[in-house]
């Protein structure tokens, strides 16, 4: 009778507080750590995503927690059984990551990230494309290409993502096993030798803004290569990839004409990056209504944010839909922010926020906000 | 007294004047709304909490007041589980211009700015004492604001003799209630241009919940002014 009642007391207690998993390593996660909330290093964060790779608010509440936790979910576990199992000889594999807002595509997207940073890839990431394209400062750097007749560059954000692809990279790039193929000159004076690490290119793009973008060029066709090669495996991850098929971006060249997505350098860059003439990697782009305006937001389906051509430049990929919270994650969302201190209160309350959110991942944070 | 039975037959049917006589027996109901409103004075003000609705049935008055008319419920009068009848009286101070969504986020925007300070002071606190000392809900902490900034007394200006005495007195719990939220807003409304209201009025919030700040002084500064002023208060009944 005794051994009965504990036994259903350990039961119970295990319901209740089991929302987390010890399993700290993407690679390990399988079902059994569905809805269950793993914990990164902070160090590794540090590394990986001091640049941009988390949304705003999930930094804020990274800070607010002390801690940065990711929840192991349906869509990043489908997607790691994939490229597992994928043959890495065969030509790259697309992975499209939709949803709706608020859904976690970037969390989803980090998740992998730190897989395949356990896995030792190469990692090509783009935090934000419409950072490059939509977000316009005050001080927004811009000239004509030199290489490219009629292109733009933006030096500024592509020596911005040559930091960040540095600090993501820093093992593989330390080790200088990665070598160039073929001689590049920049100008009279400024020349990367065939054969000198990539570590050198990615520096003289850091250290001379000027050929920032054509350095960015250089590195994705020498990474291409590399993998074709089989000296490393690369894992591309771009979110918001949809902005680089917006018809319009909000930059204008100072004789006032409205720059198309195509016509910025940065853009054929990432373009050569997503076609699947290489192999030995894998793609995961998402497309996210947000990095479209207000007024192009109708649907979340990628036929729609990533246009005809867009479409057609993926074609064929695997879509994988981020959905809601299912059940089962909603409560263990709810066991975390309770043990956070971020929801408090009586119990019916989880029953009206779930109804009020509508399961929402980003909307049950906000709403839990003023609780 | 004729009136209402004249408005009762136009909306009920001739025949069922049965319930009519329970409705007479009603205590006259005060009004909630500010101005008159379509609905005579014999509706029912809702009853939208799910506790009071338990109240009226476990002291079986459910059945007398059951058949009788009832004015719609406003929109801030939820059975919702964090509904606060505070909350809603200070949202509806910081609006402006009738545009309540806005009051209301600001003012959840407070919350959640004040969730997030204390929430970090929690993690930061080493003992456990310490932490049980915190106090992380935002609403208790709007209450707590509120009780410390009521005042207890008031000056009344008071004309006796061609001369006009600042005259102290008691205050009626509604105007103390008043004049608390009246004055945490306008304290967080003396701020720099570059602070946002939602982070003030988190500060303002917090200050007067643990008794300092601008607020609390003013009250403070009340109080004063009244045991000054002593000798005068016979002026309020000579």
């Amino acid at each position: 009778m005794l051994s009965r009642n504990w036994r259903h007391l350990c039961r119970r207690y295990s319901q209740a507080v089991n929302f987390r998993t010890t399993e700290n390593s993407p690679a390990q996660h399988n079902d059994k750590q569905e809805g269950l909330f793993y914990t990164i290093n902070p160090d590794l964060c540090k590394q990986l995503f001091a640049h941009g790779g988390f949304p705003r608010s999930f930094m804020k509440q990274t800070k607010t927690f002390t801690e940065t936790a990711i929840m192991v979910r349906q869509p990043a576990l489908d997607l790691l059984a994939c490229i597992k199992a994928s043959d890495m000889s065969q030509p790259v594999i697309r992975y499209v990551l939709y949803g709706e807002k608020g859904t976690g595509k970037s969390i989803t997207l980090a998740h992998l990230l730190h897989y395949a940073h356990e896995e030792g890839f190469l990692i090509v990431h783009v935090p934000w494309v419409s950072e490059w394209l939509r977000r316009v400062p005050r001080h927004k750097e811009m000239s004509n290409s030199q290489t490219h007749e009629g292109f733009v560059d933006l030096p500024l954000d592509a020596a911005a993502w040559l930091i960040h692809f540095k600090s993501q990279n820093q093992t593989l790039l330390k080790s200088g096993e990665l070598k160039t193929s073929k001689q590049y000159v920049w100008s009279k004076r400024e020349t990367t030798e065939a054969g000198s690490p990539l570590a050198a290119l990615v520096e003289h793009g850091i250290s001379r803004v000027k050929y920032a973008c054509d350095v960015v060029d250089a590195l994705i066709d020498e990474i291409k290569i590399l993998s074709n090669a089989k000296q490393c495996k690369t894992f591309v991850a771009i979110d918001g990839f949809n902005s680089f098929f917006y018809p319009l971006t909000r930059l204008n060249t100072p004789t006032k004409r409205k720059v198309k997505p195509e016509e910025v350098t940065l853009t054929t860059s990432f373009m050569k990056i997503t076609t699947n003439d290489w192999n030995n990697g894998a793609v995961v782009v998402t497309a996210d209504q947000l990095a479209f305006p207000d007024d192009h937001q109708e649907s979340y389906l990628p036929r729609y944010l990533l246009y005809k051509k867009g479409f057609e430049h993926l074609d064929p990929f695997v879509p994988i839909e981020v959905g809601r919270y299912s059940d089962k994650e909603f409560i263990s969302c709810v066991n975390y922010y309770r043990d956070r201190l971020w929801l408090r209160g009586p119990p019916e309350i989880e029953a009206e926020l779930k109804f009020t959110s509508a399961s929402n991942p980003y909307r049950f944070m906000e709403q839990c906000a003023p609780l | 007294m004729a009136n209402n039975i004249r408005n009762i037959n136009k909306c009920i049917p001739r025949n069922s004047l049965s319930y009519i006589v329970p409705r007479l027996l009603t205590v006259q109901q005060y009004r909630e709304y500010a101005r008159p409103t379509s609905f005579p004075d014999f509706f029912q003000n809702p009853i939208f909490r799910k506790e009071d609705q338990a109240q009226l049935i476990e002291s079986a008055e459910l059945p007398k007041i059951a058949a009788l008319p009832v004015r719609p419920p406003a929109v801030y009068q939820t059975s919702s589980a964090y509904h606060d009848p505070l909350v809603t009286k200070v949202i509806n101070h910081v609006m402006e211009m009738g545009k309540k969504q806005m009051a209301r986020n600001l003012v959840e925007k407070a919350f959640e700015n004040i969730k997030r300070s204390q929430i970090e002071r929690y993690h930061l606190a080493s003992t456990p004492e310490a932490k049980a000392k915190i106090e992380l809900d935002p609403k208790k902490i709007l209450h707590k604001a509120v009780e410390n900034a009521k005042p207890l007394l008031q000056l009344q200006p008071i004309k006796r003799g061609g001369i006009t005495y600042q005259v102290p007195g008691p205050i009626t719990e509604k105007r103390s209630l008043f004049l608390a939220i009246k004055w945490l807003l306008e304290a967080t409304n003396e701020k720099e241009r570059t602070v946002h209201f939602p982070e003030q009025f988190a500060w303002e919030l917090l200050d007067a919940a643990n008794n300092t700040g601008k607020v609390v002084k003013r009250k403070q500064d009340l109080h004063r002014q009244c045991e000054a002023n002593r000798a005068y208060a016979h002026y309020r009944w000579q």
